[in-house]
């Protein structure tokens, strides 16, 4: 083999090695969020992998940063972020199970959200196929209900309950957000919650039915 | 073979060694025949099929093997980052926990704390990255003790806190409290809007 051959091989491999040590540092910084700066370098590094699992498995990542950075801002210590971030991440999958593939991001972290709050899996299912049944794309309402419900005390049975019993009468984005507004109302009120949550569910039902 | 004396077989040798000459005109009437055959073309990839010994230097052979790796690994960076291009371009778009970069429609939403004896409210949630220190999310201070902030916040639930001179985490009294114990530090939840697709 000549010389100048022997130099052209040389160079040509010399620029796809440098090519590749690009690539590397291209796409290590993109994968990294530079957020989780703020994390101590262990933490960081484990819940970096966590983000990068979900991302392999197409979950949403944001949820996952965002429970570090909560962690982080909060001062907690590093095997609690962690441990906060798996059992997200462990969420975030058994919604997407319940839920199916074809979920959106929002639905999925809305999701995880209702399970977290107490919604089984299987009320989950259900909740989908009702919807899409009764016509809604998207179940990140009915469930951004239940989560509400939850949050004002009201019992995750009962709560389970009275968004299937929406998601069956077919309510619009208006019908939820009036049906919350009341819900919030009664309460504020001195009205017992779960008790709120089921009359003004049966009086949305009753007047999506008339229409 | 083995019956012929020693003396026979050298001379057998001696006449087989001997070269043997043929006249030019024998030479050139063999190549003349040959010439008049009819031509065996090779085909391109006959010639690229056919079986040959290379011989290469260890340093040429180790360059090429560098180079198989470097365009190896390269293509397998290439596909994966590809495929991990289209898994998060499809889940950022959607995603409805937005911090201050995010996309999506914003509405402006007044938080209020009653906090006498503070010095300084700053808001933090899942919209800004759990970061209060923007002044955008600075609470003013509006007398008898009364703290107050507007800001943009994408549709959707949303978890928050109000962070008070810097050290003390505050839930907002006048809205739910989110089941989140993760740690150890209540949020409130808001719901901002009620945009959802429907078909």
């Amino acid at each position: 083999m000549s010389r100048a051959i022997r130099v052209s091989v040389a160079l040509v491999s010399l620029s796809c090695l440098g090519q590749l040590v690009a690539w590397r540092a291209a796409f290590g910084q993109r994968g990294a969020d530079v957020r989780l700066a703020r994390l101590d370098s262990t933490t960081r590094i484990v819940v970096a992998a966590v983000v990068d699992s979900a991302r392999k498995t197409r979950l949403p990542t944001e949820p996952l940063v965002d429970k570090a950075l909560e962690g982080a801002q909060k001062g907690a210590d590093g095997s609690r972020i962690v441990t906060a971030v798996r059992g997200l991440y462990a969420e975030l999958r058994s919604a997407r199970a319940a839920l199916g593939t074809g979920a959106a991001a929002e639905e999925i972290n809305a999701g995880a959200n209702a399970l977290h709050g107490g919604m089984p899996m299987r009320t989950l299912s259900q909740l989908r196929s009702v919807s899409q049944h009764a016509g809604r794309a998207r179940v990140t309402l009915p469930l951004t209900v239940y989560t509400d419900l939850i949050a004002r005390a009201v019992p995750p049975a009962v709560a389970s309950d009275v968004v299937l019993s929406l998601a069956r009468a077919g309510l619009r984005d208006g019908d939820y957000a009036m049906f919350q507004r009341n819900v919030r109302l009664d309460i504020e009120n001195g009205a017992d919650a779960a008790t709120a949550a089921q009359t003004r569910a049966r009086g949305a039902a009753l007047r999506n039915v008339g229409r | 073979m083995r019956n012929l004396p020693e003396s026979w077989i050298h001379r057998i040798a001696a006449e087989l060694r001997r070269p043997v000459r043929l006249d030019e005109e024998f030479d050139r009437g063999v190549m003349d025949a040959v010439r008049a055959m009819p031509r065996h073309r090779q085909r391109p990839w006959t010639r690229m099929l056919r079986a040959r010994t290379i011989t290469v230097s260890p340093v040429v052979s180790g360059i090429a093997a560098a180079l198989l790796l470097a365009v190896a690994l390269s293509a397998g960076h290439f596909i994966s980052a590809v495929r991990a291009n289209r898994a998060t371009g499809r889940i950022d778009v959607a995603t409805d926990r937005s911090g201050g970069t995010k996309p999506g429609p914003r509405r402006s939403v007044q938080f209020v704390l009653v906090a006498p004896t503070a010095r300084k409210v700053q808001l933090v949630g899942d919209f800004n990255d759990w970061d209060g220190s923007h002044q955008e999310y600075h609470a003013q201070h509006r007398g008898g003790g009364v703290w107050s902030v507007t800001a943009a916040i994408p549709e959707g639930h949303h978890r928050y806190s109000f962070v008070v001179d810097d050290s003390l985490w505050v839930a907002d009294p006048s809205a739910p409290r989110v089941l989140d114990d993760d740690y150890g530090v209540p949020n409130s939840a808001i719901v901002v809007g009620g945009g959802d697709a429907t078909q």
